[in-house]
């Protein structure tokens, strides 16, 4: 059951010219392993779901993807090539932009500072452009997100609203023109209307090429704009099906339950 | 409650030109208005204009950042202060030139180095405790390198000492990963065992003619109303300023100590960064134990353990969050002003000897609560 539906969305990414592909993973925690030869790929203008319950090895996964955290084992193609290192930087100068939790941004410092931090505008000599970087932080928070409540650059983003602040993570991996977004449940300390605007954001965001992950407990936003779902279970994969082929009752008990869950919910469609 | 007063605070104090249009782009029609969201108005074309709004919207976006108000408060003490000495010269000669050369000026820029170099580091998030002995090692070479070959080499010699050893305790507490507070405890014993190794419990003192005129000019030089040191202070606080608040290295500093792991997704290195303000730390001490020699000229180890705290006390008072991410340069510099010039405004006042510490130590509590109080009202 579980390799039938792995092997419908492999072919479909495989083909044509993934932008991520990792193969056959394996993260150890000391004793503990946290991911058990895990693969898949990531398309390019795709916005994939990776959902599984905690402990399911989601964050873990993009840790990994992201070059924060050393993989044990496996293999990390981008664009069809096999990086031999996968570190921060490596990752970084491909356009990996990753938005986690809670700790995207800094908050004792300004909006502008933050979307310039390790990446000032500077002259030759290493000293900041502060009015050209605010002037274009003032663009980007104009133009990019539309976000409700902003005053101005030289805000600390400690003082904005959780969503405020995820927009402003978004505002900036979008000015830095990053071809993978992940996004580390983004919407777990949003408002409603904030979400609605981050998951339309995804699908501007799409529409110009850019690839998302995006992680979260929340099904029902993650079946509204993912192309494809991933779904982990005790640190293994046990589905990866496109949005057209499953429905939000199937993830669900994929979540809950694991490969059992897949297995009774189609057994009961079968039945009816 | 409290959220809308400050938004309501924020909208007062954002200031927009009244001739210009709130809302940029053609007006919505009304129905479209209701179930669409409405028109922002455009960050862009709500900045201040006027030189005066520009003015305001850089003070509000100044408060709870560490030193516009302690700034204020030390303006007030220095205020009252010379209104009291002006009106009684004769009781409280704060105005006088002996205080202002002979001790204001003696005391406030050492302190005020070394706060900023505790700052900076405090800004990273790390911690220094062994200061004290830093200053103690670097005066007892500053003193020995001098006799063998001269005043400039010695004074060389002790600022790359501290460097070095800002470094060593840098690299301690980067990759072993014990907390600062620990590593640095232990390293204060080491580096004030090591001075005494070197120099004795005796005083280190320089041979006579090593002191050149020169020397006692551009290290303790009586220039009336004030002394050489003052210059020191404020040429070090304008390249420090520059360091922390223009170079991308300081705003990496602020990066990592508000943030590691954010600042580490974008790429920036959070040991390489702590590292480098171990090393900032060094050159700040070094610099400040040449002038306490250059001031005192002696160095006896071992009894310089109290410029730890009171560095400390500089940094805090100034504005330095003990969790990192927060502070600034004129914030430190202040903060050592204050403290020196409430106790040197105490022993003016013929305050006993534990008044003066005693109303120092309430100080500090005061402004430390206070500047919390203000980090809370940052926008």
């Amino acid at each position: 059951m579980t390799s039938q539906a792995t092997e419908t969305a492999s072919s479909m990414t495989t083909d044509g010219g993934a932008l991520l592909r990792i193969d056959k993973i394996v993260k150890n925690y000391g004793p503990n392993t946290v991911l058990k030869d895990v693969s898949f790929s990531i398309g390019k203008g795709e916005v994939v779901g990776l959902l599984g319950d905690n402990g399911a090895g989601k964050s873990t996964l993009v840790k990994i993807m992201s070059g924060v955290v050393p993989m044990t084992s496996g293999q990390y193609f981008w664009d069809g090539e096999e990086l031999p290192k996968v570190t921060r930087p490596e990752t970084e100068r491909r356009g990996v932009e990753t938005i986690f939790q809670d700790s995207a941004l800094i908050p004792t410092m300004s909006i502008t500072r933050n979307i310039f931090a390790g990446r000032e505008i500077t002259n030759r000599f290493g000293f900041m452009k502060i009015k050209e970087m605010d002037e274009i932080t003032t663009e980007i928070l104009d133009s990019v997100v539309h976000i409700e409540g902003i005053k101005s650059a030289k805000q600390l983003v400690g003082s904005l609203s959780g969503g405020q602040a995820q927009a402003v993570a978004i505002a900036r991996a979008v000015h830095f023109k990053r071809s993978l977004l992940i996004l580390d449940e983004p919407t777990s300390a949003l408002a409603v209307r904030a979400t609605e605007a981050l998951l339309n954001y995804l699908l501007q965001l799409k529409s110009e090429g850019v690839s998302s992950v995006l992680v979260t407990h929340n099904l029902h936003h993650a079946y509204k704009v993912c192309d494809r779902h991933i779904v982990m279970n005790h640190g293994r994969k046990i589905l990866d099906i496109r949005r057209e082929d499953t429905s939000v009752e199937e993830l669900t008990a994929a979540v809950v339950e694991g490969a059992e869950g897949i297995k009774r919910f189609r057994q009961g469609r079968a039945l009816a | 409650m409290v959220r809308t007063q400050r938004i309501e605070r924020a909208e007062m104090a954002n200031i927009k030109n009244p001739t210009e249009p709130v809302a940029s782009g053609p007006l919505p029609t009304p129905a479209l208005a209701m179930d669409e969201t409405p028109t922002r108005r455009r960050l862009a074309d709500s900045r201040p204009t006027t030189l005066s709004g520009k003015l305001k919207e850089n003070l509000y976006y100044l408060r709870g950042r560490g030193a516009l108000e302690i700034g204020v408060v030390f303006v007030v003490i220095l205020a009252a202060f010379s209104v009291y000495s002006a009106v009684s010269p004769g009781s409280f000669p704060f105005l006088s030139k002996d205080n202002l050369s002979g001790v204001l000026s003696q005391s406030i820029p050492a302190l005020a180095i070394l706060g900023i170099g505790v700052g900076v580091l405090m800004i990273c998030g790390e911690f220094d405790l062994s200061v004290g002995a830093m200053i103690g090692f670097a005066g007892v070479v500053f003193i020995r390198v001098s006799n063998q070959t001269d005043w400039v080499v010695g004074l060389l010699a002790a600022v790359a000492s501290t460097i070095v050893i800002g470094i060593v305790n840098g690299l301690i507490v980067v990759y072993t990963r014990i907390p600062s507070f620990i590593a640095t405890l232990g390293m204060s014993f080491f580096w004030t065992g090591a001075s005494i190794f070197i120099n004795g419990l005796t005083p280190a003192t320089f041979l006579p003619g090593v002191r050149t005129p020169e020397a006692v000019n551009i290290l303790a030089g009586d220039y009336g109303y004030f002394r050489s040191q003052i210059v020191w202070m404020v040429v070090i606080g304008i390249v420090a300023w520059f360091y922390l608040h223009r170079h991308k290295a300081g705003n990496k500093i602020y990066a990592v100590g508000g943030n590691a792991a954010a600042a580490a997704a974008v790429s920036i290195k959070p040991r390489a960064v702590r590292l480098q303000a171990f090393a900032f730390l060094g050159l700040m001490v070094g610099l400040a134990s040449v002038l306490i020699v250059g001031r005192t000229s002696g160095m006896q180890p071992g009894t310089t353990a109290d410029y730890t705290l009171l560095a400390v006390a500089a940094a805090v008072v100034g504005g330095c969050s003990l969790t990192g991410g927060r502070g600034s340069i004129i914030g430190m510099i202040v903060g050592a002003a204050l403290i020196q010039t409430i106790q040197n405004g105490l022993i003016l006042a013929k305050a006993p000897g534990f008044y003066v510490q005693l109303f120092l130590g309430v100080a500090i509590v005061i402004a430390a609560v206070f500047n919390k109080f203000m980090e809370g009202k940052a926008s």
